[in-house]
């Protein structure tokens, strides 16, 4: 088995906690991520998805629960050098290519902001050839380095984003929703800039989407996701061709896809929480039902799913 | 079938500081009653500059109509007046905008904001246009309506918004309905929710649909007529099966190679190289020859005309042209080409 990157355990994320209006955006989820590969996150908004990574990276202090990075805590109390090194460690690429590039700075000083705040380049002339080295990483050239970020389209601006996350060589990247900003033509530019990356640098990624088919083409293994509990996390190909739970299969019968014949045929399941029937003392939990792949079910119904997936084989 | 709105050869530009932005460089469609038109193209390829120019939304100021018609129910609409439009829009045409956050008005219940077209175009009193906001909330599927149609915008979840803004645009039982990207902002439960919702009412009012996406599953599920754009112009038209499986243009190629498949695993995905081309300057042949490799000597030099692949199939590229040398399209074209009878990989048997 590959090396643990990343372990997640029993994450919880509250906002307004206590409060009459207490949010349980992410509600005790537990998962490993290996180094080198891409785990994707799924499921529809307001899930919990985007919270999960951004607990993971430490812009949220996490209620519960404990994320090692490394064999490491990534949150608690830290000391600000422990905290520069982890930052460095972990990065992050954001949603809206619009949003998150500040329009009042240049690109060179965007992409060297992270380089000057851990002195990774020693004068002025390395910090602008360090500059045009990622640009041309991530597919635009020199040239671009003195312009603003009002210049570029959203394509162009992600790579951006993408090359300021690279500036400070991480071994961990969080991609949260890159491409659905983005048209489809440039999406797969994208993307595939993505697995680029990773199999020259030997990136690790966790990519965040609602995009099922990209998320499938892109990632290693599939979480799914469903009001702040994780339902299912299973290799991409398995989760595809046998997704066990409910929720994964109505969510799965939803994507459209681009072809005709498909679509008349196709027959959308609906999920109800409630067919559950969980009773009372019922223990609920992840738990394997055939070799990697993972349900969020009650003892009862993993049994019935060990039948059926061994009748299946 | 009977012709509900044509738009012939329209052309149309925006006045910039930077200079003439040719946004719409000669568009022709026609619209039939009942049918679901899908407009596919990346952003800046005009397609919702036509739908705009078609509800005479855009800006006088910056806005100009260079040549063409629109023609709705033997009428140009780009001949008429402002006065004469309002009875129009919202009314015979209505539309549905992309972002269902902020095509509410979130100081007026929705109530409100559903009766209003009521009470413009119809000649209904507050209690009737009050009536037919709540059967047209049931209709959209909202539950208890009584009780919502006093809520404010914030109040409801994105889908449920989205349910409102499409029972406002059929209020008027419009004879056709312009959908912006109706979906984009939605997730793919809702979104099927949604789609699911215009189709039956479709069935049922028997409108027109001009749908707008870039999502090609979208336009697999609902369309039954695709137009291609590409820089301004309408490369390829046809039914949904001849877009789909025998498509003719290298920009729908590139268009359909690039989304990836749930049942194979490619290692790499198609990617068009390259960006959109600048409307400022357009270029002198087929835009998108500089990011096309099948891209012939005579593209750089004059746009193709449209060439006919069947009496509904059209696609402007010199490839079609009897003297083209014959090239084969991606693999993942091919494997598509193979499904439909008439074309040239077709590996069923004929009829």
């Amino acid at each position: 088995m590959a090396e643990k990157l990343l372990e997640i355990k029993n994450l919880k994320q509250y906002f307004n906690q206590g409060k009459p209006n207490e949010v349980r955006a992410v509600d005790d989820i537990s998962f490993d991520i290996y180094k080198g590969e891409t785990l994707g996150l799924v499921g529809e908004s307001g899930c919990g998805k985007s919270t999960t990574g951004r607990s993971i990276i430490r812009l949220y202090n996490a209620t519960a629960g404990e994320v090692k990075f490394d064999g490491v805590n990534v949150h608690g109390k830290k000391s600000k050098s422990d905290l520069k090194i982890f930052n460095r460690k972990m990065q992050m690429i954001f949603q809206d290519p619009y949003a998150s590039l500040n329009p009042r700075m240049k690109v060179m000083d965007i992409i060297a902001e992270g380089l000057d705040i851990h002195g990774l380049t020693k004068s002025a002339k390395e910090r602008k050839d360090r500059v045009h080295e990622l640009l041309e990483t991530v597919g635009l050239n020199k040239e671009h380095a003195n312009r603003y970020p009002h210049e570029f389209s959203g394509g162009q601006r992600q790579r951006l984003g993408i090359a300021r996350a690279l500036a400070v060589d991480p071994e961990f990247i969080i991609a949260d929703e890159p491409i659905s900003a983005l048209d489809v033509s440039i999406q797969a530019q994208v993307v595939n800039l993505l697995k680029e990356l990773q199999e020259e640098k030997g990136l690790t990624y966790l990519f965040i989407a609602h995009d099922l088919s990209m998320v499938k083409y892109i990632s290693d293994r599939i979480g799914v996701m469903y009001f702040g509990k994780l339902v299912e996390l299973a290799p991409a190909e398995e989760l595809y061709n046998n997704p066990l739970h409910p929720y994964t299969q109505s969510l799965l019968s939803a994507i459209p896809l681009p072809d005709p014949n498909y679509e008349r045929t196709r027959v959308r399941k609906s999920y109800d929480p409630a067919s559950h029937n969980y009773k009372d003392g019922e223990e609920i939990a992840m738990r394997e039902v055939t070799p990697g792949h993972f349900v969020f079910c009650s003892e009862r119904e993993f049994e019935a799913l060990k039948l059926t997936s061994a009748a299946r084989v | 079938m009977e012709k509900i709105l044509e738009v012939k050869d329209l052309q149309l530009s925006f006045h910039t500081f930077a200079g003439e932005v040719q946004a719409i460089r000669g568009v022709n469609f026609d619209l039939l009653k009942g049918e679901t038109l899908a407009i596919v193209g990346e952003s800046g390829s005009g397609k919702s500059v036509t739908t705009k120019a078609i509800m005479r939304l855009l800006p006088e100021s910056s806005s100009e109509f260079k040549s063409g018609e629109i023609l709705f129910n033997g009428k140009d609409l780009t001949k008429l007046s402002d006065k004469e439009m309002q009875k129009i829009r919202g009314k015979d045409i209505s539309m549905i905008f992309q972002d269902p956050m902020t095509s509410l008005n979130p100081t007026m219940t929705i109530g409100r904001q559903i009766t209003e077209p009521l009470l413009k175009h119809q000649k209904v009193g507050k209690t009737q246009a009050k009536k037919v906001a709540i059967d047209l909330l049931r209709m959209v599927g909202m539950p208890k309506p009584e009780l919502r149609i006093k809520q404010y915008p914030h109040q409801f979840s994105g889908g449920q918004r989205q349910r409102i803004v499409i029972a406002i645009a059929l209020a008027c039982n419009p004879q056709i309905l312009i959908a912006d990207e109706p979906t984009t902002a939605l997730d793919v439960t809702i979104q099927a929710q949604i789609l699911e919702l215009m189709k039956d009412l479709q069935k049922k009012i028997d409108t027109s649909i001009i749908f707008i996406t870039h999502d090609l599953g979208v336009v697999a599920n609902v369309a039954d007529r695709v137009a291609v754009m590409y820089g301004g112009r309408i490369v390829e038209m046809g039914t949904v099966d001849e877009i789909f499986y025998n498509p003719q243009h290298p920009y729908t190629w590139g268009l359909l190679s690039s989304m990836p498949s749930l049942d194979t695993a490619e290692e790499k995905l198609y990617a068009i190289p390259g960006t959109p081309p600048d409307l400022l300057d357009p270029p002198k042949g087929d835009a998108f020859a500089l990011r096309s490799e099948y891209a012939l000597a005579i593209d750089l030099e004059q746009a193709p005309p449209v060439f006919k692949v069947s009496d509904t199939h059209f696609a402007a590229t010199w490839l079609l042209h009897p003297d083209a040398p014959e090239v084969d399209p991606p693999l993942s074209i091919i494997e598509r080409m193979k499904k439909f009878p008439g074309s040239r990989y077709y590996e069923g048997v004929a009829r």
